[in-house]
């Protein structure tokens, strides 16, 4: 029997590739959707994870979150310095670092900070050390530069026509070990020799958003940046406007305080995930949009391979009235043309599984190469639910034929 | 060997006026030779699908020794024939991509009927009907051999009747005779009753009685003059 299904099927090649084909696309998208968006939801609570409490001035929430955890630049109200000395002094607060952004360097997004940042980001340093001087910079693991590389830093973006910072150029003394979120793409320098290349650590008046006539006021002055100057980290009152403070409360009652403490006045205190999660409610609409998409094409699939198997029966009518002249049981008959469907099927839907897995961790690298957010794909318990149900319900398809091939007589069967 | 009596048969189609085959009564002894002719049209094909139970109908009697298929139900009548009835079609209804044995075979190991015995037959029946490789792909055979190997498969489980519909069709002379012969051989060595449904001469004049339709009707059977004689 399984030797007649096979010659049969190789008979049948092309029609049954097109099943297997058809079959393998319809779920191929069913599975790349419910993957992504696995991988979307788990890549970027991941990517939040480091982050506990973020302080920012007052303004959007969600803006503070994309900016500090996923690093997209938009730019952010500035808030006292010296909120950042008096968290630095606070028992409750483990460490917390200021960010300041606003350059990038060959797409890759140079980020000012503090050491402490870099000591507590990623599981320390994969070579070289954590920057001492003005000077010197560190790499997340995603960046394509070398130890001792120089970095000459441009204001904004290349593509916002942005243009190159004379006053400094920093040089790699170290790389972070990767830590699957965006800020493997950054370049972490320190945040003093951004105010001086800026000039705001003179306290001249702070460029409330940075990218605006920031060319002309670096033509005008000579803002002065000392390579080699020794970063001391000390915050007195002179800290210039931060875009946003970084926190790690020592206890949970602590971040609940703390968030308490500057969600008023001219400061905001979110927690990341609290917000994404807020954000994947929204998110979660159009995850349901996506699936029904997928589950209607789903049901075209259903519909077209019903056509495909009454065809299937069609063309095989003489086959299957032959068969039944010459003495094979009704049973492994039924048997027959239930298994060729049901295997053509199941291919299908196995190939469907592959390609979708493929192309969610295509779309998976995409993000990765782009944001550096890592989005870890793979399968869950549920998806063994849906493999089950979807062969379930192409056992029960492929079984259409077999009864229908059973609905004529052998002789008008071999007529046709 | 079975022997058939049929009483009664009219077979009708929707939108034809006349029966396409209308037979009060006809009896086939147990170990009969008999030839079926008539012109194009005259019903021989609808006499073999009703004694084989491949068509059904509801009037009369399909008595085949003691068995009336026309009692029996569909999937009954699909058991009674692979068990009693060898078949051989003018279009062999063999399967590309299986070997000559596996096609032999086929029906009965469907049927879970291929036991070593049935093997050790089909080996012996492909001998037999002349087929030197039995391991040949049944496509890449000449339409002679094709048509020995449907034969090979219709005595395989020693049927009590063998019926062939045009046997020789669609072969040219020489396969056609050596097709013939090996149906009369055959029958006469497995002890069946035999069937030929034909209008090639050199094949009915072999046989014992030649029965002739005409729309539907017999309107000649040399069996009777001899019961009569
Ligand atoms: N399913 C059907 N519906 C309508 N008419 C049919 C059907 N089957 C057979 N007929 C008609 O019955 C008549 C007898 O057909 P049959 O096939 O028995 O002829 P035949 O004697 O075998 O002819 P041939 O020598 O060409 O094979 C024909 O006129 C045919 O058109
Ligand atoms: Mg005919």
């Amino acid at each position: 029997m399984i030797r007649f299904i096979v010659a049969d099927l190789r008979k049948y090649w092309l029609g049954s590739t097109v099943v297997v084909l058809i079959v393998a696309l319809a779920v191929a998208l069913g599975v790349a959707v419910t993957l992504q968006e696995r991988a979307l939801r788990l890549g970027s609570a991941r990517a939040a994870d480091k982050f506990d409490l973020v302080i920012g001035a007052a303004g959007s929430e969600n803006q503070l979150v994309l900016s500090s955890v996923f690093l997209q630049a938009s730019p952010l109200p500035l808030m006292d310095g010296h909120v950042l000395a008096k968290l630095a002094a606070d028992p409750r607060v483990a460490w917390a670092a200021p960010i300041g952004f606003g350059d990038s360097f060959t797409g890759y997004p140079i980020v000012g900070t503090t050491t402490a940042l870099v000591h507590n980001l990623a599981d320390g340093l994969a070579e070289g050390q954590v920057f001492a001087r003005e000077g010197e910079a560190v790499i997340g693991s995603g960046v394509a530069l070398k130890l001792g590389d120089v970095i000459k830093p441009m204001h904004g973006s290349a593509e916002e026509g942005g243009h190159t910072h004379t006053e400094l150029a920093y040089h790699v003394a170290g790389r972070l070990r990767p830590t699957g979120t965006a800020w493997d793409r950054a370049i972490l320098v320190p945040i003093e020799a951004v105010w001086d290349i800026h000039g705001m650590s003179d306290h001249e008046e702070a460029e409330a958003e940075p990218d605006h006539d920031h060319e002309a006021a670096a033509d005008e002055h000579e803002h002065h940046a000392d390579a080699d100057a020794a970063i001391t980290e000390t915050w007195d009152a002179d800290v210039p406007g931060l875009p946003a403070i970084l926190v790690k409360p020592k206890t949970i009652a602590d971040a609940y305080k703390l968030r308490q403490e500057y969600r008023a006045g001219a400061t905001q205190a979110v927690f990341p995930a609290e917000i994404l999660t807020r954000l994947y409610a929204t998110l979660g609409d159009a995850k349901r949009v996506l699936f029904a998409v997928a589950i209607g094409s789903q049901v075209l699939v259903a519909a077209s391979l019903l056509l495909v198997t009454v065809m299937h029966v069609a063309q095989r009518r003489r086959q299957i009235g032959a068969l039944r002249a010459f003495g094979a049981p009704r049973g492994a008959l039924l048997a027959i043309v239930w298994l060729e469907l049901f295997v053509l099927v199941a291919i299908g839907i196995a190939t469907g599984f592959g390609v979708g897995y493929a192309a969610a961790m295509v779309i998976s690298q995409a993000v990765v190469d782009g944001s550096g957010v890592a989005m870890p794909v793979g399968f869950a318990r549920e998806d063994i639910g849906f493999a089950v149900t979807l062969l379930g319900f192409s056992a029960l398809i492929a079984s259409v034929p077999a009864i229908l091939a059973y609905r004529q007589s052998p002789a008008s069967a071999l007529r046709g | 060997m079975l022997s058939l009596e049929l009483a009664d048969i009219s077979v009708t189609f929707p939108g034809l006026a006349a029966p396409v085959l209308a037979i009060e009564r006809l009896s086939i002894p147990a170990g009969g030779r008999v030839a079926i002719t008539g012109a194009s049209g005259s019903g021989k094909s609808t006499f073999v699908n009703i004694v084989t139970g491949l068509e059904r109908t509801h009037r009369g009697r399909i008595d085949w020794s003691g068995t009336d298929l026309n009692r029996l139900a569909e999937s009954g009548r699909d058991r009674w024939r692979a068990a009693h009835v060898g078949l051989v079609m003018q279009d062999f209804h063999l399967f590309a991509g299986l070997s000559a044995l596996e096609n032999t075979l086929l029906p009965a190991r469907l049927a879970r009927a291929a036991s070593a015995e049935i093997v050790e037959r089909a080996h012996y029946l492909l001998q037999r009907t002349g087929v030197q490789r039995p391991e040949q792909r049944i496509e890449t055979m000449s339409r002679g051999e094709m048509q020995r190997v449907a034969v090979a498969r219709a005595l395989l489980r020693k049927p009590g009747v063998v019926i062939a519909d045009e046997p020789t069709a669609s072969l040219d002379i020489e396969s056609g005779e050596a097709v013939g012969s090996l149906l009369l051989e055959l029958a006469d060595q497995e002890q069946t009753t035999l069937v030929v449904v034909s209008h090639d001469k050199r094949l009915t004049d072999r046989l014992r009685r030649k029965i002739t339709f005409d729309l539907g009707r017999i309107v000649g059977d040399t069996g009777l003059m001899e019961q009569a004689a």
